[in-house]
């Protein structure tokens, strides 16, 4: 099996404003190159239940699917299969975790897997993700800040 | 596609949009110039361009499949696609924590910290001032 994509990170807010960021505003901070359109002002639309859709709409009306929900337990995660951008068919699994820790904080455990069916990049995938995911985000943080 | 005279580094060639979104296609599987054209809003001369740039940086090998011209991620390439695509995640990680942390729950203590742009504002958008 080809190990899943991890990454985690804490935020200082409870999980429930933690959660409703995640799937109620994903349109104020998903970033918009990530987007199938790259339109500035598209909506992106979690349905609240399992087998709800998750879909891009732009201004104009146009919607893109980028997959459905499996898992719906808020304020605790979520899981959805994800083919933004492809075919249904080649869908991996994104499971994400809202972990309550002490002092209104808390922690995102992203796990982004389903690798094996994507049978092209699978190999070097399994060979180089052993590093794990931990040290990804604070480059990032850091150039944000700046 | 026949040069392969190499670019430095393959995240000069990832510098592009339409380079990363071909890279994040060819991810999944492999493609012709017609069915990336179909999937991007660029002409098939482009996306030809883009293949070049992208099989000089060591990304993107091409192979003849019957009457087709099949473009897919070389082994390194692969890895480059894998670490471009945990750069996304940590650029939806450093985005998601800069808005929950400056915003505030809506039901309750709706106060001035909230943001009232919910739409996607430019990519620059999560910079400070």
């Amino acid at each position: 099996m080809i190990e899943p994509l991890r990454i985690s990170f804490e935020v200082a807010c409870p999980p429930d404003h933690a959660f409703e960021t995640w799937t109620e505003r994903a349109s104020a901070w998903w970033p918009p190159q990530h987007t199938v359109s790259h339109q500035p002002g598209a909506e992106i639309v979690f349905e609240p239940r399992p087998g709800g859709r998750i879909f891009e709409r732009t201004p104009q009306g146009e919607e893109f699917e980028w997959g459905e929900i499996v898992r719906w337990d808020p304020p605790r995660g979520l899981s959805y299969r994800w083919h933004i951008a492809t075919d249904p068919a080649n869908a991996t699994e994104v499971e994400i975790v809202f972990r309550e820790m002490p002092g209104s904080t808390t922690r995102i455990e992203i796990e982004h897997g389903g690798w094996d069916r994507l049978g092209e990049i699978g190999q070097a995938w399994r060979d180089a993700n052993r590093a794990g995911w931990d040290g990804v985000l604070p480059p990032y943080a850091e150039a944000a800040r700046s | 596609m026949k040069a392969k005279r190499r670019i430095a580094d393959p995240f000069d060639a990832l510098g592009n949009q339409y380079r990363r979104d071909i890279v994040e296609l060819l991810a999944r599987k492999p493609h012709s110039v017609q069915e990336i054209a179909d999937q991007l809003p660029i002409s098939r001369p482009a996306v030809s361009r883009h293949l070049s740039v992208l099989n000089r940086a060591g990304l993107v090998s091409d192979e003849q499949v019957g009457a087709r011209r099949l473009y897919r991620l070389d082994e390194p390439g692969a890895e480059a696609a894998r670490r471009y695509l945990a750069q996304v995640w940590g650029n939806v990680g450093v985005r998601f924590k800069l808005f929950a942390e400056n915003t505030r729950p809506r039901k309750r203590s709706r106060g001035p910290r909230e943001l009232t742009a919910l739409r996607t504002a430019g990519p620059r958008s999560s910079r400070g001032s």
